[in-house]
């Protein structure tokens, strides 16, 4: 799955992307914790300079229909890069899978299997991919924003 | 950004928990990887799906530079005055994402609070490095090797690294000695030798591998200064030993044992009694030796009786034949004196 959709990526240059009726960008920003003069914590959202492990990382998909027509049935579809720790979304509306893809739902109803055969809650890191069912149809000219959250191992 | 229709604006319940994830291992992904996120769209138009779109954006992962000295343990090394090659052991953990060498240097303490909470008022000498070549925890003498850096330690890998030191004559229990391991990263350029002291990279990000340092401030250390130290101290555990000389009459050519006097012809016993005082290490091989009055002949019939005990201040007549005479001087060897113990060395000689 996650091949494929590197392939797509590698199929469809920026100039192609352009020209969709969909305009679709991803950007990351790595998420920085300073205090200021007056002593208050102040976040901020950086470019992703200096990126080191343990980084909090915040993905933000952005998206736009270009189409003259609605856009319906809108899936977005984000598998977690390897070397990132799935760490939360600020989008709702959001389903998420821990094996790759195949199933979905809220993390709560998910489960993974131990090697003994059990299975267990399915936590965070366990995630491996995030999706959004946008139910409204995208007005032409539409777009929209989603978040999610990752650590760099 | 502002333009852009948030969906959502409240922090779902996944958000409040993006602090506790925590990566796999300490030193993550290694520097120079490429994070890249890829981001696909399905959607329909009019009914009909459309070709899919995708977006994907990339990242370097930058070298963060963390380690760890950290002694192995967590109590002093009890040491002997005159004790060559004591050894503490320290442990060196590279933290960092990415293998480094590490220049190493063991100093002394000069003063204050040693480690283990004694008064540093002594300095070791021939301080140096050995690597737990094999890692099983001790030092061993023509195994491990003599270092002065460790080479070409890989992420998430720790070493031990044993200091071996000499302790000076005269000390008493309770001195302590502090010492210091000191590691500095440096580059892991080339196996077999030490690269260049580790820099960051100043100014601007750049799109190559940056250096970023990141160790810490714990145990005094200054923070993301690319150097890490430890301490560890000996102590000085010693024997404190007391000498004490006693004589008696035991008979004279008059009286017999009955009331003996010191006349000519009396034969007197010396007891020499060495006492270990309490809290101190066992004394072993205890040289005695004792050079008569001319006034006096030695008595060989009683012998020099060695490893006796004193009940009350006074000595028994007990002990083993083990002492030697020979020119005027009395031999003994006392085998061991524990702690709060006091044995004896035994002889006679008669007046003349």
């Amino acid at each position: 799955m996650r091949f494929l959709l590197i392939l797509f990526a590698l199929l469809l240059p920026a100039s192609a992307m352009a020209q969709s009726q969909v305009a679709l960008n991803s950007q990351v920003f790595v998420e920085r914790t300073t205090t200021d003069s007056n002593g208050a914590a102040r976040t901020s959202l950086e470019p992703p300079g200096v990126v080191t492990p343990g980084d909090r990382l915040v993905f933000v998909l952005s998206y736009r229909n270009n189409a003259a027509a609605p856009a319906t049935d809108f899936v977005v579809t984000n598998p977690i890069p390897e070397s990132v720790v799935f760490a939360g979304t600020e989008s709702a509306g959001s389903v998420l899978s821990v094996d790759g893809g195949q199933s979905w739902g809220a993390l709560a109803a998910l489960s993974v299997r131990n090697a003994d055969g059990s299975s267990r809650p399915a936590a965070l890191a366990d995630v491996t991919h995030i999706r959004w069912r946008i139910a409204e149809p995208i007005p032409a000219g539409g777009g929209g924003e989603l978040r999610f959250r990752g650590i760099v191992k | 950004m502002n333009m852009i229709t948030r969906l959502g604006a409240a922090a779902s319940v996944l958000a409040v928990a993006a602090g506790t994830a925590t990566p796999a291992s300490a030193a993550g992904t290694t520097a120079g990887s490429t994070i890249t996120n890829n981001v696909t769209v399905n959607f329909q138009v009019g009914g009909v799906s459309q070709t899919s779109v995708s977006a994907s954006n990339s990242f370097t992962v930058d070298r963060k530079v963390n380690f760890t000295v950290a002694e192995d343990g967590s109590a002093t090394t009890q040491v002997s005055p005159g004790q060559l090659a004591a050894v503490t052991a320290f442990v060196v953990t590279n933290t960092s994402n990415a293998p480094l060498d590490f220049a190493l240097a063991a100093t002394n303490r000069s003063g204050g609070t040693a480690e283990h909470g004694g008064t540093d008022n002594f300095d070791v000498s021939n301080l140096r490095l050995y690597q737990d070549t094999n890692n099983n925890g001790s030092y061993d003498s023509g195994t491990d090797t003599l270092i002065t850096y460790l080479d070409q330690v890989a992420a998430d890998a720790s070493i031990r690294v044993f200091v071996l030191a000499d302790v000076p004559l005269g000390r008493s229990t309770g001195d302590v000695a502090g010492v210091r391991l000191t590691g500095t990263a440096s580059e892991a350029t080339a196996a077999g030798s030490l690269g260049a002291t580790v820099t960051q990279t100043a100014g601007a990000n750049t799109a190559g591998v940056d250096t970023v340092f990141a160790d810490t401030n714990a145990g005094g250390n200054t923070a993301r200064d690319g150097i890490h130290f430890d301490e560890d101290d000996y102590t000085i555990f010693a024997a404190n030993l007391t000498a004490t000389k006693t004589s008696r009459v035991i008979s004279d050519p008059l009286n017999g044992t009955t009331n003996p006097k010191l006349i000519p012809g009396a034969v007197v016993e010396y007891c020499i009694s060495v006492a270990n005082a309490a809290g101190s290490a066992s004394a072993t091989n205890v040289a005695i030796s004792d050079v008569l009055p001319a006034q006096t002949a030695y008595d060989a019939s009683f012998g020099v009786k060695v490893n006796g005990t004193v009940t009350s201040g006074t000595c028994n007549a007990d002990g083993a034949i083990a002492g030697s005479h020979a020119s005027g001087t009395v031999s003994g060897t006392i085998p061991s004196i524990v702690a709060g113990d006091t044995r004896t060395v035994l002889f006679r000689v008669t007046i003349n």
